[in-house]
C-alpha cells in the first residue's frame, strides 16, 4: 500500500467518525432537543445555606446564660433582583440605597445565584410586606435565623462577648472556605474563643428551580441535603446568682470583680464595669451604638478584669512575704522594726503608723509599709522577679477569652532598658515592696495568685468553660486546664494565710467585714493613682479552713481598699457560701479608711 | 507573490487553527463569565504566545528537529520521573510542576517529544521508513512509546497514557506495518470491549476475530496463537477491571448507563447531554446558556468546554467545530503524504492521531458515547500546557508543508 492509499484509508476513518458524531449531535440537538430543553429549564439548583443555632452557654447549675431566639433575616438573590426596586427595598429595610447596592455588587461568582443576607433581625412588619408583595419583589426573601438571647437580669458582656458579621479581611485570612460573606463570627469573649465549637457546621438545602428562579421542589426529595450540625454547648463554672449580685454591687461604678473556685480555677463570677448591652449586638448591629461605645470616655468595651495594669498596692504584701521567706531574708517568726517611716537615700517613705518590732504575720495584719519597704530592698530585683513570676505575674494566666494582658513585672533587664544599665537605684525596690511603682497586675492575675495562696501553692489556670457538650448526642467533654504546684514550704503559706485571717478577724484593715457564720480572710490594697482618686483593691478567700471561693475586687477611683473592695468581696463570698446578705444592690457601706 | 506565500505557508492550517483558538476563547469567556478567576485573560495571553511559537517552529528545518528529537525525548523522560517526586497533586494526579501561579504538565510536552523520537527512529532520510515488520525494530518502536506511558500511569493519569498508546497504531500503519500485525494489535481491543459488554458479545467478537485472522491466510499456528492471546486478554478484563480505581470503574459503567448514578459519575454525562441537547439548532446565544451560566457542569472551561458550544451555539456551532478539527487532522495527514521528508511525515501522522484521539474521547464523552476520561479538547479547553503543546505540534505540521521538498 503506498502512502496515497493510506491517506485515503485515514480520510475514510476520520470522516466516518465525523459522521457518527454529527448523527449523535443531530439526535441530541434536533430530535430530542425539546425534551432536553425542558429538562434544562427545570434543572437549576438553588443552594440554601442553613446556619445552625450557636451553642448555648449554661452556668454551673444548668441555668441558661446565653440562649438563642428566632429572628427574621432578609435576603436578596442578586441575579434575580430587579434593580428598579432597590430604592423601595432600601426604604423598607431602613438601609441606605447606596450601601445596599454596594453590598449586592460585592457578591461575586456563583454566590450571585444564592440568597445573600442583607439585614438581620427585622420587624415582622417588614416580613409581612415582603410576603404580600412577593410577586413584585423578585429575588427578595427572608429566612428565619437564630440570634442570641440573654434571659437573665445581668449582662456578662465581657465574659460572653458578641458576634458580628465577618469582615472582608477575616474572610480573606480564613483557613479553608467555611465562612461566606454575611456570616456571623464570634468577635469577643467566649463567643470568639469558642467560635469553632459554638458555631456548629452549616448545612445545605438544594432546591430545584426553573430558569426564572421559581422553586419547583427539593432536589432528590431532600435526600441530597446536607443537614447542619448544631453548635456545641458550653458549660461554664459561672454561678448565675453570684454573677447577678456582683453586677448589682458594682453597678454605677468603674471596676472589676472576679471570683474563682480555688480548687480548680473555675470562674464563678466575672464583672467589668462599665459594660454594655449584648443584645444590641445580637442581630442588627447598629453602627451608631458601636461607635458610641468606642468613644465613651469610660471605655465600656475595655475588659478591666483581664486588661488593666494597675499596681496592686498592699494586696502585694503576701507576695513579698513569700519571696522574702523563700529567699531566706526572714523566717516566719523573725521581726523587723517598724517605726512610722523609712528613709532611703534622701527620701522618706511614710507608713500609717508605728508598730515596733513585728513579724510577718503581724505586718500583714496591720499592712505595715516599713516592713515591706525593707523587704523590697533586701529581696532585690532578681528574686523579686523570680518569685512573682512563679505566681503568674508578668505572664498571661491563659484565661479562655481573648485579649488578656500579661501586665508589667519589672526585672533587671527591664530597668536596664528603661533607665540605662546601672543608672537606676535600689530606691525603686522600696516602692515595689509595697506593690506600688512600676508594677502592673490585672484582677485575673490577682485572683489566681490569691487562690494559689489559699490552696498551699496549687496554681490553677482561671477559666470559664469547664465542659463542652455536643448538643446532638449530649456527650460531654471535660476541658483540661493547666494546674501546677508552686513548691514553697507549707509553713510559709500558713504564715501568710494567718496574716490574711487577721486582716479580717484580728485588728486588721478589714476587721469590719468579719462574719460570724463563715471565716473570711483577705487583704486590702490601694493603688496610688497620680491622675485622680486611688483605686481600691481587695483579694480574699473563704472559708478559711476549706477555701471554696477566692475573689478579687477592684474599684477604680474608689479610694481605700477597705472602703469599697472589702465589703463588696465579703458580700459576694458570703452569698456564694450560702449566707443571705443584703441583695438590694444598695451602695456598699464603707467599712473604714484603711489601706 | 501570493502564489509564493501559498507555496511556503500552510495558510489553510493556520486559518483553521486560529478559528479553533478563537472559538475556544469565546467558550472560556462564557463558561467563566461568573467565575472569580480570570481564566480568559490567561488563556488569551498564552494563545498569542503559542501562535508566535507555532509560526517560529514552522521555519525550523526538519533536520534540526530530527537531531533534537532524542534529546527532547530524554529530557521529557527525566521530567516525567521528577514530577513523580516533586510534582504537585491536583485532583488525585501528581502531574504538575507549579511555577509561580502557573502549573506545567510535563506529560503534555512528552507527547511531542515521543512522537518526534518515534518518527526519528522510524525514518531513515532518503531511503524511506525503517522496516517495521522486523520484530526487534517493532519492539523498539513500541518501547519508545511505552516508557513515557509507564511513567504517566504512575501519576496516575489514565487519559494521557491512553493518548500515547493511541498513536502507535496509526503511525505504524503509516510506515508500513503489515495488515496482519496491525490486526493482531487491534484485535485485543475488540475482544476487551466484547468481554466488557458480556459473555455473548465476547464470543461474538472472538468469532469475528477468528474469521478475519483466517482471511489473512497466514500460518495457521500464528493465527491460532493470536486468537488464544485474544481469549486470554478477554478473560483478564475482569481481573483488570477490578484493579481499576473505583472512580474509573464508575466512569466506565456510567458510559453504558449514566442514569444509574445521576449525582455521581453519571452526573456530568447527563448534564452535558442536557446542555448540548437544549441548544437546539442555533443555540441559546452567547452567555445565554442556563446550564453553562448556572455552573451546572463543574469546571466546564476545562474538559467539558464543548457543552458550552453545544448549548449556546447549537447544532450549527457544534458541527462547525467538529469540521474545523477534521480539517486540521486531514491537513496534517495530507502534509504527511506530500512531504518528502520521512521523519516529518511520520511525525505528522503521530500528531494527527493525538488530536483525533483527544477529539473523539472529549467530544464523545460530552455527547455521551465515550467514557468520562479527563483529557482536554485540543486548543479549546482551558489549560496552558496543553494549548502550547498542540500549537507546537501544528507548527511542526506546518514545517512539513514548508520543507516538503527537502529530504
Amino acid at each position: 500500500m503506498d502512502l496515497d492509499k493510506k491517506k485515503y484509508v485515514i480520510f475514510v476513518i476520520c470522516l466516518s467518525i465525523l459522521a457518527v458524531f454529527i448523527i449523535r449531535l443531530a439526535y441530541l440537538q434536533l430530535f430530542t432537543s425539546d425534551e432536553l430543553t425542558k429538562e434544562s429549564d427545570r434543572n437549576s439548583i438553588k443552594t440554601i445555606t442553613v446556619t445552625p443555632p450557636r451553642g448555648i452557654m449554661y452556668d454551673r447549675n444548668g441555668n441558661i446564660l446565653v440562649d438563642n431566639k428566632p429572628s427574621y433575616t432578609v435576603t436578596i438573590t442578586p441575579n434575580q433582583f430587579d434593580k428598579n426596586i432597590l430604592e423601595e427595598i432600601s426604604t423598607v429595610l431602613e438601609l441606605s440605597a447606596d450601601s445596599l447596592a454596594m453590598t449586592l455588587k460585592n457578591i461575586k461568582g456563583t454566590n450571585r445565584f444564592n440568597p445573600a443576607k442583607v439585614k438581620r433581625d427585622v420587624d415582622f412588619r417588614v416580613i409581612s410586606f415582603i410576603a404580600e408583595n412577593r410577586d413584585r419583589l423578585n429575588g427578595v426573601d427572608y429566612q428565619v435565623e437564630a440570634i442570641r438571647y440573654y434571659p437573665n437580669n445581668f449582662r456578662g458582656s465581657h465574659s460572653f462577648g458578641y458576634c458580628n458579621e465577618i469582615s472582608p479581611k477575616q474572610l480573606e485570612k480564613q483557613i479553608g472556605d467555611y465562612y461566606k460573606q454575611g456570616d456571623m463570627i464570634g468577635a469577643n469573649g467566649l463567643e470568639s474563643n469558642y467560635e469553632n465549637h459554638l458555631r456548629g457546621v452549616k448545612g445545605y438545602q438544594f432546591i430545584t428551580v426553573d430558569v426564572k428562579g421559581r422553586e419547583i421542589g427539593s432536589l432528590n426529595e431532600g435526600k441530597s441535603d446536607i443537614p447542619p450540625v448544631n453548635g456545641t454547648d458550653l458549660i461554664l463554672g459561672m454561678d448565675r446568682d453570684l454573677q447577678e449580685l456582683a453586677e448589682k454591687l458594682i453597678y454605677g461604678k468603674q471596676g472589676a470583680i472576679i471570683a474563682v473556685d480555688p480548687r480548680n480555677g473555675e470562674i464563678l463570677c466575672f464583672v467589668s464595669k462599665p459594660d454594655f448591652d449584648l443584645s444590641a449586638f445580637s442581630g442588627k448591629t447598629d453602627s451608631k451604638i458601636f461607635s458610641n461605645l468606642l468613644t465613651d470616655p469610660q471605655k465600656p468595651l475595655f475588659n478591666r478584669v483581664i486588661q488593666t495594669k494597675y499596681p496592686p498596692g498592699s494586696t502585694w504584701k503576701m507576695m513579698m512575704s513569700l519571696a522574702a521567706l523563700e529567699a531566706g531574708i526572714i523566717t516566719t517568726t523573725s521581726t523587723i522594726s517598724c517605726p512610722g517611716s523609712f528613709v532611703f537615700g534622701n527620701r522618706s517613705f511614710a507608713d500609717h503608723g508605728s508598730y515596733g518590732s513585728i513579724n510577718v504575720v503581724r505586718a500583714l495584719e496591720v499592712s505595715a509599709n516599713v516592713f515591706y519597704y525593707k523587704l523590697g530592698l533586701q529581696v532585690g530585683i532578681d528574686n523579686y522577679h523570680k518569685y512573682s513570676k512563679m505566681f503568674g505575674f508578668g505572664t498571661k494566666t491563659g484565661i479562655d477569652i481573648p485579649n488578656e494582658t500579661s501586665g508589667l513585672l519589672p526585672s533587671r533587664e527591664y530597668f536596664d532598658k528603661r533607665y540605662g544599665e546601672n543608672k537606676w537605684t535600689q530606691g525603686l525596690l522600696v516602692s515595689l515592696g509595697i506593690g506600688q511603682g512600676e508594677l502592673g497586675v490585672s484582677p485575673v492575675q490577682m485572683v489566681a495568685y490569691t487562690a494559689a495562696i489559699a490552696m498551699n501553692g496549687l496554681y490553677c489556670q482561671p477559666h470559664f468553660v469547664s465542659k463542652i457538650r455536643n448538643s446532638m448526642n449530649n456527650e460531654e467533654e471535660i476541658v483540661k486546664y493547666e494546674q501546677r504546684r508552686i513548691d514553697l514550704p507549707l509553713k510559709y503559706y500558713e504564715a501568710v494565710r494567718k496574716g490574711m485571717f487577721l486582716v479580717v478577724n484580728g485588728n486588721g484593715t478589714a476587721a469590719r467585714i468579719k462574719s460570724d457564720e463563715i471565716v473570711l480572710s483577705g487583704k486590702t490594697g490601694t493603688a496610688q493613682n497620680s491622675s485622680g482618686k486611688n483605686h481600691s483593691w481587695f483579694v480574699g478567700f473563704a472559708p478559711f479552713d476549706d477555701p471554696r471561693i477566692a475573689i478579687c475586687v477592684l474599684g477604680e477611683f474608689e479610694g481605700w481598699g477597705s472602703s469599697f473592695g472589702a465589703p463588696t468581696a465579703a458580700a459576694l463570698m458570703l452569698n456564694y457560701l450560702g449566707v443571705s446578705v443584703n441583695e438590694t444592690g444598695e451602695e456598699i457601706k464603707s467599712v473604714g479608711d484603711y489601706d | 507573490m501570493n502564489k509564493g506565500i501559498l507555496e511556503r505557508v500552510d495558510l489553510l492550517l493556520i486559518i483553521v487553527t486560529l478559528a479553533v483558538i478563537v472559538s475556544g476563547l469565546i467558550a472560556i469567556f462564557s463558561a467563566t463569565y461568573t467565575s472569580e478567576t480570570d481564566y480568559f485573560s490567561k488563556q488569551l495571553i498564552f494563545a498569542i504566545a503559542g501562535i508566535v511559537m507555532m509560526i517560529f517552529i514552522s521555519y525550523i528545518p526538519p533536520r534540526h528537529i530530527a537531531k533534537a528529537s532524542y534529546i527532547l525525548y530524554f529530557i521529557s523522560i527525566v521530567l516525567l520521573i521528577l514530577v513523580l517526586f516533586f510534582g504537585k497533586k491536583i485532583s488525585g494526579s501528581k502531574s504538575w510542576f507549579s511555577i509561580g501561579s502557573f502549573g506545567i504538565q510535563p506529560s503534555e510536552f512528552a507527547k511531542i517529544a515521543t512522537v518526534l523520537a518515534l518518527a526519528n527512529f522510524l525514518s531513515r532520510s532518503e531511503e524511506g521508513f525503517r522496516n517495521i515488520n522486523r520484530l526487534p525494530d517493532f519492539l523498539k518502536a513500541c518501547a519508545i512509546v511505552l516508557i513515557p506511558v509507564a511513567l504517566i500511569m504512575r501519576q496516575p493519569d489514565m487519559g494521557t497514557s491512553l493518548v500515547f498508546v493511541s498513536m502507535i497504531l496509526p503511525v505504524l500503519f503509516w510506515v508500513g506495518l503489515s495488515p496482519f500485525a496491525l490486526f493482531c494489535i487491534l484485535s485485543p481491543v475488540i475482544a476487551v470491549i466484547g468481554a466488557f459488554l458480556g459473555i455473548n458479545y465476547f464470543i461474538g467478537s472472538l468469532v469475528l476475530i477468528g474469521i478475519i485472522l483466517l482471511m489473512f491466510k497466514k500460518n495457521i499456528f500464528l493465527s491460532a496463537g493470536a486468537l488464544v492471546l485474544n481469549i486470554i486478554i478477554g478473560y483478564s478484563v475482569d481481573i483488570l477491571y477490578n484493579k481499576l480505581m473505583p472512580y474509573q470503574q464508575a466512569r466506565i459503567k456510567a458510559v453504558f448507563n449514566p442514569e444509574t448514578d445521576p449525582l455521581g459519575s453519571g452526573y456530568n454525562v447527563i448534564q452535558s447531554k442536557v446542555a448540548i441537547g437544549s441548544g437546539g439548532l442555533t443555540g441559546k446565544g452567547f452567555l445565554q446558556g442556563t446550564q453553562t451560566q448556572l455552573k451546572f457542569i463543574p469546571e466546564q472551561w476545562t474538559d467539558f468546554i464543548y457543552c458550552m458550544i453545544g448549548e449556546e451555539f447549537g447544532f450549527i456551532g457544534s458541527v462547525t467545530i467538529l469540521i474545523l478539527y477534521m480539517i486540521i487532522i486531514l491537513k496534517l495527514v495530507s502534509n504527511a503524504n506530500i512531504t518528502k521528508n520521512y521523519f516529518l511525515s511520520a511525525a505528522c501522522i503521530g500528531f494527527a492521531s493525538i488530536i483525533l484521539f483527544h477529539l473523539v474521547i472529549n467530544v464523545g464523552m460530552t455527547i455521551g458515547i465515550m467514557p468520562v476520561i479527563g483529557i482536554p479538547l485540543p486548543m479549546m479547553s482551558y489549560g496552558i500546557s496543553s494549548l502550547i503543546s498542540f500549537l507546537v505540534m501544528i507548527g511542526i505540521g506546518m514545517s512539513a508543508y514548508r520543507y516538503r521538498n527537502q529530504y
